[in-house]
């Protein structure tokens, strides 16, 4: 028999870099919780990042990720769940959820980090929950002149990350031209996404110095409409990377297959047009609501924001229900960083919450 | 080229004709150039330089070019557009505003000729119709009238003003 706890003051819901942020804050303020996580393991889509620095740390974010797991893993208020999802909650009398946890899927063989396995359907009563589902980075196949997953060559800037990260360009030659194509699935009418996902300019050329980094050769084309701002001192680095590489401000028409790899056609600044071959050219996919959002909206009745986050725009962590909060990038485009800060924010909310529920209603 | 010569009504008196609304979403991001066929053959054609022309208020600049004259109509540059500007469209308001100011070329003014004179482009006559008969086809009566009232123009190609016919 397996004696399921009854109760928490918090329920995380998502074990990336927001939900264990937002556990570890809320462990060091003595505040017990419980994270569950839909997937074996925890991290979330931090776990396929690399580190992007080339002299000095670059300030992506991906090494936090370890040490939210270990702190997570060593803090005894914390208990976490992995392979469980939420199928449905419910207002508890007073205040606060009553939430139905199931198994996502069959155990995994071996636990994978710090957390058990859900251990069969758990329903369990929280004060307060925090939505930590993270966001859904656009499928680039969706742009399909851009010729993912029909043109040999053309890959997403996840795929990129993960080849990093295995390090597949250490066995075998790198290539040596590659093409880098921004807003793919951010602000675009036609697909209906019309955001600016925020934190492909940063992440691609972060990747791009990366790269060069490592093969000074490399000639690296950089396809945009304007470079956002992506942190501390991006103006001051982005004069250095216009010496590096060549930023060309235009939005490629096509990408085709072409017998020297993937070739891209595009419009010079004067109007002529080119059609140049690149051995590699990336998809800076951008980032969108949760795949799940519609069934939490309804599962907790949340306020969605326009373009389809969770919770409301003009607030930062509530979620549009009582005692329902939002953290990282389920609420709008995030980087790594910004959402292990707007994880605070939502504990420390919830905290409020929790505290200010106490004794009403339960005398 | 200083800023302070536009006119900076221009772009909404675009964006006021039929079609001419998009005009204000370009993002300037090129895909429209980057997809067109005439701007593969006519390197001056450059959609995205119309546009920002457009929105910077050169006017006379723009309606007595004789590049604007140039889409072939394919709307390539819809498709690829990630605003939805339609740039043939705006062409399209932007062509009948070169129009009104008396800047079409010949080739424009004949079309509306043989418009108001037969009500289509290419004149159907007695070949044609004897050989849509032997298909079992009905033969096409010209009706010009209704081009002649969108056009302002009398029959026979008269310019409205010129008298009765």
């Amino acid at each position: 028999m397996v004696n399921t706890p009854p109760s928490t003051p918090i329920l995380i819901l998502g074990g990336g870099v927001a939900g264990l942020a937002a556990a570890v804050d809320l462990a060091r303020r003595g505040l017990a919780c419980t994270l569950a996580e839909r997937e074996p393991a925890l991290g979330g889509r931090a776990r396929d990042f690399c580190c992007k620095a080339v002299s000095a740390c670059a300030r992506c974010g991906a090494c936090r990720l370890a040490d939210l797991l270990a702190e997570a893993a060593a803090r005894p208020q914390i208990t976490i769940y992995t392979q469980a999802l939420a199928t449905s909650a419910r207002p508890a009398e007073g205040h606060g959820w009553q939430v139905e946890l199931a198994p996502a899927g069959p155990a995994a063989p071996l636990p994978i980090g710090p957390g058990q396995p859900l251990p069969g359907r758990v329903s369990l009563a929280a004060q307060a929950v925090i939505l930590a589902v993270g966001p859904q980075p656009f499928d680039p196949a969706g742009k399909s002149s851009l010729g993912y997953g029909r043109v040999p060559g053309v890959i997403s800037a996840l795929e990129l990350e993960a080849r990093l990260v295995q390090g597949a360009w250490e066995q075998r030659p790198a290539p040596a031209k590659l093409a880098f194509i921004q807003c793919v699935g951010s602000r675009d009418q036609s697909l209906g996404r019309l955001w600016c996902s925020r934190v492909c300019c940063g992440y691609a050329l972060r990747l791009a110095r990366l790269l060069k980094a490592s093969r000074p050769d490399m000639d690296i084309a950089f396809f945009h409409m304007d470079v956002q701002d992506y942190g501390r001192a991006w103006e001051e680095e982005l004069a250095g990377l216009r010496r590096e590489m060549r930023f060309v401000r235009a939005m490629p028409g096509e990408v085709a297959a072409g017998a020297g790899g993937p070739e891209v056609v595009f419009a010079l600044a004067e109007g002529k047009q080119m059609r140049e071959a690149f051995d590699l050219v990336v998809l800076s996919q951008g980032l969108g609501p949760p795949a799940g959002a519609g069934a939490l909206a309804q599962m907790f009745g949340l306020a969605r924001t326009q373009d389809g986050f969770l919770g409301r725009a003009e607030e930062p962590v509530a979620a549009g229900a009582a005692g329902v909060f939002v953290a990282g990038a389920c609420q709008g485009p995030r980087s790594l960083t910004e959402s292990i800060d707007h994880a605070g924010l939502a504990a420390a909310a919830a905290a409020a919450y929790v505290a200010s529920t106490k004794g009403a209603g339960r005398g | 080229m200083r800023l302070n010569d536009g006119d900076p009504g221009f772009k909404h008196q675009v964006a006021a004709e039929p079609g001419g609304a998009g005009l204000k979403a370009c993002f300037a991001c090129a895909a429209c150039t980057a997809r067109c066929p005439v701007a593969g053959h006519l390197p001056e054609y450059d959609p995205r330089r119309i546009i920002r022309l457009t929105l910077l208020g050169r006017r006379e600049e723009v309606l007595a070019s004789p590049l604007i004259w140039r889409c072939s109509a394919c709307y390539s540059c819809a498709e690829v557009c990630p605003q939805q500007v339609r740039f043939t469209d705006v062409l399209t308001a932007i062509k009948n505003l070169a129009a009104r100011a008396g800047c079409a070329p010949p080739a424009a003014r004949a079309g509306a000729s043989l418009l108001a004179k037969h009500g289509r482009l290419l004149p159907v006559g007695e070949f044609e119709n004897e050989k849509r008969a032997k298909l079992g086809l009905p033969a096409v009566e010209e009706r010009p009238q209704d081009f002649q009232r969108l056009l302002g123009m009398a029959p026979e190609g008269r310019e409205p003003g010129e008298g009765p016919a």
